[in-house]
């Protein structure tokens, strides 16, 4: 009996003492760290990527791309986006970052007069240098030190000579535009025709429309309701692209039409393979944030005074559905 | 020897130290915490003061604008002055996950002080248009500056996260740490109390079991505490006290042993006196009847007869007068002599009764009525049953200190328990001794007469006679309360 009490009491002593210990132990290990204090005597350079669609799979690999550059230069860079071509949020996310002084701006360019009037004078004011990227816009009306990215008329002369040797020299193309008609989309416009004005047997339809899905569908419908015999389509933005696609298949066998489309973009890629879209020019954008980058820090450093006007053209590569055929 | 005092002075101040210790050290976390709070709060407070800043900085602006008033350009300047200090400040906010937006922040509110002075020097300039074109600037960059605010609220919240959650899960933890310490501590306590309580309270349990025991007079049981503080000394005082008693008691009873012996000797004596007494119905009567017989025999010629009345009458006034005080041998011897010739006459030539006395002993003191009960005894037992009779031998000699007189007589003799039923006094005297006294009597007075025991040896054989010696030393020993 008094054996079997002392052995409880016992027994009580060394579940309580472990239970104590073991939340004394909580209470002080403390896995807390103040966060580290910024060095103000290093100071880096920070340069700011602005783009209207952030999340793209285009874009995050420019951000990608840009982030390793900037890392590597010991640069801070920071991305200012907004998503689904905001351009009220996007000029406003440039003149933050001109009021905020940064040390350089790389930016996806937009062809309206507040993004210029913004670079030209306010940037100019603070002299901070701009980069476009992937989108360019006139050097004269925006005073960009330079571009990087794609040549996007030599990007249109590359499709549209894929789709006069898929399609051959006779038929009825559609151009689809975005309604909303930037510099970039003018000079693939103006590439694409460069090629088809030298066959005069293809006629080329231009279409309108908004890049908004209803909308892409409607205009899809009635343009095959009126031309009901088109031999190929070419989007101009790739955005178009699926949205037209669908609609077509509902219709008509996608697979003896001749479409093509600029940029990849996730569910373009299921298309190619699936033969429903028969090619699409594929850009760069890793090494247009990682040039861009570069190229700041360079004129930052006064290594590279001035930068190319004309800008740094990154590869375009044409990917056929039949690459995937394999 | 204070250590019941120690052991309760001890338990106090473990338990008062292990209260402040806690006490203590949860203050200081607590102390701690409330730091930490306020120093975020702190930087919330910060960049809260600075966007309103910019934006009293914007509105006076703009009042200015419109009403140009001196006092108003004191209080942008003020504002102004106030933002810059602010502006140290924010750095020290930073760290390196917001650094970028530290920067821009400290930099927008540098761009907004440089548009305000731009469009002031334009205001004085005249130039109206472009002074409110930077008016609109400094607009959109005070909100750019409440926009930044919120992103670094933002952020801030982001990065101290983890920090939030760790003080939650902290003060639950602390929560938890209290509720199993106090257990724990409690439990301590009460096993620590309990043992010193006990070791108080046994030895005191202990204690009063003793007492019990004594109360009820079990002075023989060991009073045992296992203690080493005042209970120890308490329990061997305890122990010394009953010991102690036990001796007083053991005397007490001695005494009264010895008082109860007195008192059977007191109501000896006064028997012998109330039979003395009662034998005294007219003794001078008797004496003088019996004496004026022996004349009448003397006178009438039988000698004898008259010799023998003398005799009697001499042995009945020995026998009645000298019995409450001490006599000599001597008359001793006289009696015994009457009492011989008594028993001569009526036994004749069957009684052979022989003596050899030192006469220089016979001053010996000595209790009246010692020697003829005796001889009576042999009488009764070794002559008076036997037809043919026998031998009586009486013998006084000296032992240097003590004198030796002997009787021994030829007859049946005794068993041995019988012997040392007579020796003890417990063979109840039958009626028929002619004085009356039995030899129990003669025992006993003996022993209070000397106040020693070892004074009577018997020895007997069966069929072989019985010889009983006194032994009675010459110097009274003892005190002779008669």
């Amino acid at each position: 009996m008094r054996k079997n009490v002392i052995a409880f009491i016992i027994f009580l002593f060394v579940i309580l003492g472990y239970f104590t210990i073991t939340s004394l132990a909580r209470v002080v290990r403390s896995d807390w760290q103040e966060p580290l204090p910024i060095n103000q005597a290093d100071q880096k350079y920070r340069l700011v990527l602005i783009t209207q669609d952030i999340d793209t799979p285009f874009w995050e690999s420019v951000i990608e791309g840009a982030k390793e550059q900037a890392e590597k230069d010991q640069a801070m860079l920071e991305v200012l986006g907004n998503y689904g071509s905001n351009e009220e949020a996007f000029l406003q996310n440039l003149e933050l970052a001109i009021h905020s002084k940064v040390d350089g701006i790389i930016i996806q360019g937009l062809d309206t007069d507040e993004f210029k009037e913004l670079t030209k004078i306010k940037a100019a004011f603070y002299s901070i240098p701009i980069i476009t990227i992937a989108i360019d816009v006139p050097m004269e009306e925006s005073l960009r030190r330079t571009y990087v990215g794609s040549n996007h008329y030599e990007s249109g002369v590359k499709l549209a000579e894929q789709l006069v040797e898929d399609m051959g020299e006779v038929g009825k193309v559609v151009l689809f535009y975005d309604q909303e008609q930037y510099f970039y989309q003018l000079e693939r416009q103006a590439g694409i025709e460069s090629v088809l004005k030298k066959y005069p047997e293809i006629t080329i339809v231009p279409v309108e429309t908004i890049d908004q899905k209803e909308d892409i569908t409607s205009t899809t419908q009635d343009l095959l309701n009126q031309h009901p015999d088109v031999d190929g389509f070419i989007a101009i933005k790739s955005t178009i692209a699926s949205g037209m696609v669908e609609e077509i298949s509902r219709r008509r066998q996608v697979e003896s039409l001749a479409i093509y489309t600029f940029d990849d973009h996730d569910d373009l890629e299921q298309l190619l393979i699936d033969g429903k879209l028969d090619a699409v020019i594929k850009q760069s954008p890793q090494e247009m944030g990682r040039l861009s980058v570069q190229l700041v820090i360079e004129w930052l450093n006064g290594e590279t005074v001035p930068l190319d006007f004309d800008g740094y053209l990154t590869e375009i590569e044409l990917v056929k559905a039949t690459d995937f055929d394999e | 020897m204070n250590s019941v005092r120690r052991k309760i002075l001890i338990l106090t101040s473990v338990t008062v130290v292990m209260m402040l210790v806690i006490w203590f050290s949860f203050t200081i976390y607590n102390r701690q915490t409330q730091e930490q709070y306020n120093e975020i709060l702190q930087r919330y407070l910060l960049l809260n003061e600075v966007n309103v800043a910019s934006q009293q900085l914007i509105t006076d602006l703009n009042l200015y604008l419109s009403t140009s008033d001196p006092d108003q350009y004191q209080k942008i300047d003020q504002i102004k002055d106030s933002l810059r200090e602010k502006e140290a400040d924010v750095w020290s906010l930073g760290y390196q996950e917001n650094e970028f937006e530290i920067v821009n922040y400290v930099h927008l509110t540098d761009s907004l002080i440089e548009t305000v002075d731009r469009s002031i020097s334009l205001h004085l300039q005249e130039d109206t248009e472009a002074a409110a074109n930077e008016f609109n600037d400094a607009t959109r960059i005070a909100n750019y500056i409440s926009d930044t605010t919120l992103a670094l609220v933002d952020k801030e919240l982001k990065t101290y996260d983890s920090f939030y959650r760790h003080i939650i899960e902290q003060s639950v933890n602390i929560n938890q740490l209290g509720v199993w310490l106090f257990l724990f501590l409690s439990f301590i306590l009460i096993v620590l109390t309990y043992l010193i309580a006990r070791s108080i309270t046994r030895p005191i349990y202990q204690l009063t079991e003793a007492a019990n025991q004594l109360s009820q007079g079990h002075f023989d049981t060991e009073v045992h505490v296992d203690s080493n503080d005042e209970m120890a000394f308490l329990a061997k005082t305890f122990n010394r006290m009953r010991l102690n008693i036990n001796n007083l008691i053991s005397e007490i009873q001695l005494k009264a042993q010895l008082e109860k012996e007195l008192q059977e000797s007191k109501l000896l004596l006064q028997e012998s006196q109330l039979r003395s007494l009662q034998s005294q119905i007219n003794p001078h009567f008797l004496f003088n009847t019996l004496n004026t017989i022996s004349k009448k025999a003397y006178l009438e010629g039988s000698i004898e007869t008259s010799d023998l009345l003398v005799d009697v009458a001499g042995l009945l006034r020995y026998n009645l007068k000298q019995l409450d005080r001490s006599v000599t041998l001597y008359d001793e011897v006289t009696v015994l002599r009457h009492y011989i010739d008594i028993q001569k006459a009526l036994l004749t030539d069957r009684l052979q009764f022989t003596e050899s006395i030192d006469f220089d002993l016979l001053g010996l003191d000595m209790p009246a009525l010692t020697l003829q009960p005796i001889i009576e005894n042999a009488v009764i037992h070794a002559i008076e049953p036997r037809e043919s009779g026998g031998k009586i031998m009486f013998r006084v000699s000296d032992l240097e200190d003590h004198v030796l007189i002997e009787i021994e007589d030829d007859g049946p003799g005794m068993t041995e328990e019988k012997k040392i039923e007579l020796i003890e006094g417990l063979l109840i005297p039958k009626e028929g001794h002619s004085t009356g006294i039995g030899f129990t009597n003669v025992i006993k007075r003996l022993r209070i007469f000397y106040g020693s025991n070892n004074l009577v040896t018997i020895d007997s054989q069966i069929n072989r006679g019985t010889k009983v010696s006194l032994i009675l030393p010459k110097q009274k020993g003892g005190t002779r309360n008669v």
